[in-house]
Formats: C-alpha cells, sequence, structure tokens
C-alpha cells in the first residue's frame, strides 16, 4: 500500500481532491479535505524514490513518465505543497466551493507539471494551471477582474500552445521528449518553447498579464497565484535552459525595470506583483549562471520567495479584507487596529529584503556569489540595485504605507484567526530557515535539500563580509528613505492607472480593433452594396445572353451562325485549293 | 417632512455628527488594540522620528567604521573600496525613489484610464465573518 502511495504524484491527489471539493457543499468538510491533501502530498513526497521513473504511460506511442522526483524539482514541489497548506488554512475564513476547489487543483496542477518526467507531461499540467487559476481571478466578481480574468487566459493558453508547438518540433527532430536541457535556442523547438516559458515566468514584455490579473484577483487568491506559475516557469528554465547566458541578462533586466514601477504604484498588492517579477528576476539570472551554486541560488530563493511573497500578499490580503483598500494613498497608521499582521508583514518585508537572520538573506546571497564569480560584473551591479529596490517597494513602502505613515484614521478589526495563523507559520519558516544552521534547524536544514548538496553545505552565508556588506546596503538605503522622507523628496502615493507595456494591446491594440471594427461596420455594407449591384449587373447581362428569352436563343443568331459556318467553310475550301495548286 | 441627506439637527438646531456606521471607523488612538500599544506604541510618540534616525545614522557610521577594520577579499576589486556597499545602497535607493518624480508624471492617469471599472473585489465580507 505505502509503495502505491509513494508511487503516485502527489499534485494529482491535489487535483482530485480540489475537484471533488467544488462540489462538497458543507463548508468545514471541504476546508478538511483542503488541508489534508497537501498534508498527505507532503508525506508521500518525502517517502518517494529520487532518480526513479514512479509513474509511467504509453499514450499513443509517446511515453509519459507523470511522477519523477529528483534533486532539482524536490525543492519546488516541497515549496508548492507548504504554500497549498498555507493558502488552505488562510482561506478558512470563507465559505467559496469554486475558490477552495481551483485553488487546490491549482497547486496539484503547479505540483504534477514539476514532477513531471517528459515535456507532454509538463504541456498538460502547464494547461492546467491555466485553467483552474483563472477562477481565482473571476471570483473577484468585478469588471476589471472580468477582462483581466480573459487576458490572463488568453495569454497562458498562448503559453501552453508554444509549448505544445516546441514539443512537436523536438519529437519531430529526436523523437524524444524526455525532460532534457537544450543546447542552443537555434532549434525552432527549443525556441518555442523558451518563450513559453518566459511568459510563464513573466519576461520584460511578456510579464504584464502577471501585474494585471494578480492584483484583481480575490483576498485569498491573490495569495495563491502568487506561489506557483513564475517558480513553476523557473523550474522549467532550469530544467532546460540551465547556463544559457541570454538569461542573465533577461533576469538582470527583470530585477530593475519592476523597480522604477513599484516606486509610483499605488495599489500595494500590484507592488509586490512587481516584486514578485523582479524577485523572480534573481532566479532567472542564476539559472543563466548554470553553475551549481548559481542552480543552489535559484531554488533556495524559489523556496523561500514562495513563502515570503506568500506572507507578504497574505498581509495585503488581510488588510484589503478589513479595510476595503488596498491603496496606498488611502491606508496608514493601521498598526493601531491591526498589530499582529504588522509584525508578520514585517518578517516578510524583512525576509524579501535579504536581511542577515531572514530567509532571502540565506538564499539571494549564494545567487549574488555566484553571478560575480562567473565575472557578470554589469550584471552583478544590476542585481546590487534590485537589491536596494526590492527594500524600497517591498522592504519599505508596503508596511510603511499600510501600517505607518500618516495616519489613515481606519479603525479594523485585526485579521480573522485563520489568516493570522497562517502568516504566523509562513513568518516562522522566513524566520526558521534563515538563521544559522544548528540543531536541526536554520539554513541548514535548507541547504540541504538544494539540488546540489555538497556545493550548498561548502557555502557560508554568515561571514563578516557578507553579513556586513548586506548591512551596509540596506541600512544606508534605509537612511536614504528617512532623509528623502523627511526633506519632502519621497514621491506622494497618489490614485492613478500607471501605464505598462500592455498599454499596447489593452490600448493601441484594442483601440484598433475597436477603429477596424467601426470602419468595417460602415464599409462593409457599401462593400456588400457595390457587390451586390455588380452581381446582379453580371446576372442579367447574363440572363439577357443565355436566357430562354435571351440573345443566343432567338432565330437571327441562329441563322447568323450558320452563314458565318458556312463562310469560314468556304475560306478555308478555298485556302486549302491555293495551298495545293 | 426632513431631508434624508442631511445631517440630524438636536434641539438646539445645531447639527448631530452622524454616525459612521460603515466600517472601518475613524477614531483616535483611545482604542488602538492592546498588542499595539506594547509592539509599535512607540511609533507615534514624538520623538521616534528622531530617534530612528539618530539610530540609523548612528548604525550607518559604525558599519562603514567596522568596514575600515575589515579585510574584505571580494571577487570585484571595486567593490573592495571601503564603504562601497554603503554608497551602491543609499545611491541607488535615491535613485529609484527620485525617478518617481518625472515617472508618475509621465505614466500616471486617470483611475479608470482602460475603462474597466473600479479593481477591488467585490463580497470581501470585511468587519465580520469569522
Amino acid at each position: 500500500m505505502s509503495a502505491f502511495l509513494t508511487s503516485i504524484n502527489p499534485g494529482f491527489v491535489l487535483v482530485l481532491v480540489g475537484l471533488i471539493g467544488v462540489a462538497v457543499p458543507v463548508q468545514r468538510v471541504r476546508q478538511a479535505m483542503m488541508i489534508a491533501a497537501p498534508v498527505i502530498g507532503i508525506l508521500m513526497l518525502s517517502l518517494a524514490d529520487q532518480g526513479v521513473d514512479l509513474m509511467t504511460a504509453n499514450v499513443l506511442g509517446l511515453d509519459l513518465i507523470f511522477y519523477r522526483v529528483d534533486s532539482l524539482n524536490f525543492i519546488f514541489g516541497l515549496a508548492f505543497l507548504i504554500a497549498a497548506l498555507l493558502n488552505a488554512i488562510y482561506a478558512l475564513h470563507t465559505d467559496d466551493r469554486l475558490q477552495d476547489g481551483m485553488a487546490l487543483a491549482y497547486a496539484g496542477a503547479a505540483v504534477s507539471a514539476a514532477f513531471a518526467g517528459d515535456l507532454m507531461t509538463l504541456f498538460i499540467f502547464w494547461e492546467l494551471t491555466a485553467v483552474s487559476s483563472v477562477f481565482l481571478i473571476l471570483r473577484a466578481g468585478t469588471r476589471a477582474a472580468y477582462f483581466a480574468s480573459m487576458r490572463y487566459l488568453a495569454i497562458q493558453i498562448l503559453s501552453g500552445v508554444l509549448l505544445l508547438d516546441g514539443i512537436a518540433y523536438v519529437y519531430k527532430e529526436t523523437g524524444d521528449i524526455s525532460l532534457q536541457a537544450f543546447q542552443s535556442l537555434d532549434d525552432p523547438g527549443a525556441f518555442f518553447i523558451f518563450l513559453a516559458v518566459g511568459i510563464k515566468a513573466a519576461f520584460p514584455f511578456l510579464h504584464n498579464w502577471l501585474q494585471d490579473a494578480y492584483p484583481k484577483a480575490t483576498v485569498v487568491g491573490a495569495v495563491v497565484l502568487s506561489a506557483f506559475t513564475t517558480k513553476l516557469a523557473v523550474l522549467a528554465c532550469a530544467r532546460l535552459f540551465p547556463g544559457f547566458e541570454i538569461l542573465i541578462w533577461i533576469g538582470a533586466v527583470m530585477t530593475v525595470f519592476p523597480v522604477f514601477f513599484a516606486v509610483i504604484e499605488n495599489d500595494l498588492r500590484k507592488v509586490l506583483s512587481y516584486s514578485l517579477n523582479n524577485q523572480v528576476g534573481f532566479m532567472i539570472c542564476a539559472v543563466g549562471i548554470g553553475t551549481p551554486l548559481a542552480l543552489n541560488g535559484a531554488a533556495a530563493h524559489a523556496f523561500a520567495h514562495i513563502i515570503y511573497k506568500a506572507l507578504l500578499f497574505m498581509s495585503m490580503g488581510a488588510v484589503l479584507y478589513r479595510t476595503g483598500t488596498a491603496k496606498a494613498h488611502e491606508l496608514g497608521g493601521l498598526y493601531k487596529s491591526m498589530p499582529f499582521t504588522a509584525l508578520f508583514c514585517l518578517i516578510g518585508a524583512a525576509s524579501i529584503s535579504a536581511f542577515p537572520l531572514f530567509s532571502g538573506f540565506v538564499a539571494k546571497s549564494m545567487t549574488m556569489s555566484a553571478v560575480v564569480h562567473e565575472g557578470f560584473i554589469v550584471a552583478w551591479l544590476m542585481l546590487l540595485f534590485a537589491s536596494a529596490g526590492v527594500l524600497e517597494h517591498s522592504g519599505i513602502k508596503i508596511p510603511y504605507f499600510a501600517f505607518f505613515g500618516h495616519d489613515s484614521g481606519k479603525r479594523v478589526k485585526e485579521a480573522p484567526f485563520n489568516m493570522l495563523l497562517a502568516m504566523g507559520l509562513a513568518a516562522a519558516i522566513c524566520i526558521l530557515i534563515g538563521l544559522p544552521a544548528f540543531a536541526g534547524v536554520g539554513y541548514g536544514w535548507l541547504y540541504d535539500l538544494l539540488p546540489y548538496p555538497d556545493a550548498a553545505n561548502a557555502y557560508r552565508p554568515f561571514t563578516v563580509e557578507h553579513v556586513l556588506t548586506q548591512l551596509q546596503l540596506l541600512v544606508l538605503a534605509i537612511l536614504a528613505f528617512i532623509l528623502l522622507k523627511r526633506f519632502g523628496l519621497y514621491p506622494q502615493e497618489k490614485p492613478g492607472t500607471i501605464l505598462d507595456t500592455d498599454w499596447a494591446y489593452r490600448r493601441l491594440g484594442y483601440g484598433f480593433a475597436t477603429w477596424a471594427g467601426t470602419v468595417w461596420s460602415k464599409a462593409g455594407p457599401a462593400m456588400s452594396d457595390v457587390a451586390s449591384r455588380i452581381g446582379m449587373r453580371a446576372f442579367s447581362q447574363i440572363e439577357m445572353a443565355f436566357s430562354p428569352h435571351g440573345l443566343t436563343s432567338r432565330g437571327m443568331l441562329t441563322g447568323g451562325m450558320a452563314i458565318w459556318t458556312a463562310a469560314l467553310l468556304g475560306l478555308a475550301l478555298l485556302l486549302s485549293f491555293v495551298t495545293v495548286g | 417632512m426632513s431631508d434624508p441627506t442631511m445631517p440630524d439637527r438636536d434641539a438646539s438646531g445645531r447639527f448631530l455628527k452622524p454616525e459612521n456606521t460603515s466600517s472601518p471607523r475613524i477614531a483616535g488612538d483611545d482604542d488602538m488594540h492592546p498588542a499595539a500599544r506594547v509592539m509599535f506604541g512607540w511609533v507615534s510618540a514624538k520623538w521616534a522620528p528622531n530617534l530612528i534616525l539618530l539610530v540609523v545614522a548612528l548604525a550607518s557610521l559604525i558599519l562603514i567604521v567596522i568596514d575600515l577594520r575589515v579585510e574584505r577579499h571580494e571577487e570585484m576589486e571595486m567593490a573592495n573600496a571601503t564603504g562601497f556597499y554603503a554608497f551602491w545602497g543609499f545611491v541607488s535607493f535615491t535613485v529609484a525613489v527620485l525617478s518617481g518624480w518625472p515617472l508618475g508624471r509621465m505614466l500616471r492617469r486617470d483611475e479608470d484610464y482602460y475603462g474597466e471599472g473600479d479593481s477591488t473585489p467585490e463580497n470581501l465580507g470585511r468587519g465580520g465573518e469569522e
């Protein structure tokens, strides 16, 4: 029995329970299922053998590997399962069958995809993540959420189509669809798959779906969404494109550009979405470096990030839930009524900013060391700039404008207990994996789970140099914040929509489509009229010539034809006489 | 019949302050959460901003002084300079924040610029449903 259980992809259990959960009307029964499934999943994963094809099938001549655990995907799958558990706890105050079920099915799809052993299985669950997650945006119930969810779905499905296209090319070229690293992007198959991964990872110019959809999702939905899709893409990138230099620069740009948008964004959940983009940039950059240290950095960062980003989204979700807004210009002073939420938010902020003794520090420093070790100085300086930027938007802006700063006068209840419990657990993980290694806790636990544990354990994050330089970067950045605020140089939070590159399709593209529609609505009937007249005239001419009453049927013409025939035959006879004579 | 849009008056004809029935309430520090007083009560003190500035400035100074004493072996030569990270952190943060002024003017549009309405989720159930 236990052998059977350990040979099943735990993601399948989550998907199945999630789908059943949609039909379970009793709230507490359904929620017990939502919590039990990831717990069982973690147990199943911990018992599974690594490096073995545990669940296979032959479908339409394709050898599919549904479950294969190895040192790379283990940590991602574990992080997904922990996130699914935290999400289920965070959602306990709501009674929403569709949201509960789809949140778990989405997590299950991500877990299933993480443990896929071939490209086709990856594709199946890649698409399932898109289809299941869209409900988390739709359930917000607003017109804006509806439009955003449709754009989200279209872009996610496009990613799936590109992936399938790439798989078809790869299969045609090699006859092999196993998950193996590509050697270059010259092959169309590799290029299409790279694009598909790029969409899900929110590469620059392919990123807008994230900042468009996540802030419009439900309170619970945004927390759930933050964990899976982009980190699944990071895993796919690490699996398929490790060491591709282009990823170093894509990742570096990803870390930098969101900083500027986050500074001026007023919606704090959108600030977190830009921050998510920035954090994934660090991971993509590490994958581009591709050395064991860098891949360890990417995996550790993904694990830590899933937890602290969920924590930050949870805290902003709690604020939104209690006050009805997540807009910075309407918030402030909430520490007075939501002190525990404020405390957990500060822990999340310290973690994402990579303060020593918090999870971000032990994870991100590996990436930074790997980048500078390989000699990519410009990329390293960009990441260093982005580190100060993270402190600005996630480390300071989020907690400061929501909980401190100008007192908005809002006095609300503290977040519901289940929300506090989920935040407390996430905060505990952020601290426990950020501590120096001792007695089975601390960063040593995380490092043991990394793809290259030997390289990880040879790395020492808590050296005097590391701690000193990181503190210098952060403390001086905080000093800059205080001085900028004191001298009135910090831009005021204002309501508004900040234009991003999605303007191209939301305004320009939509405007062109609308204009084309208007033109067609006028030109269409006119063109139909012209075509109709031409048709009518042609018909009447043909009818005039060939109908029973037409010209060709009249006697005069028949007689004329006989005369012409006789004349031509006579001419032919005359010519024959002349030529013979 | 009284106008429902006008606030009520007392016997002397003065306007009565309308009772705020919607959550969240607007209030002072009197009903601050007890845990907030313990954890963050000092934040609202008048001396807090100056103290925070002093502590952070002092910490900055100490970190740079320590840097003078610690021999670092950075792989990038430039990073070995005393206070390099302090300088980079301060300048990066300042550049990121100050860029907000021109960027805000350039990129900020009306809240309903795309004509899709408010993006705040419906049915938040705030104030109860625990």
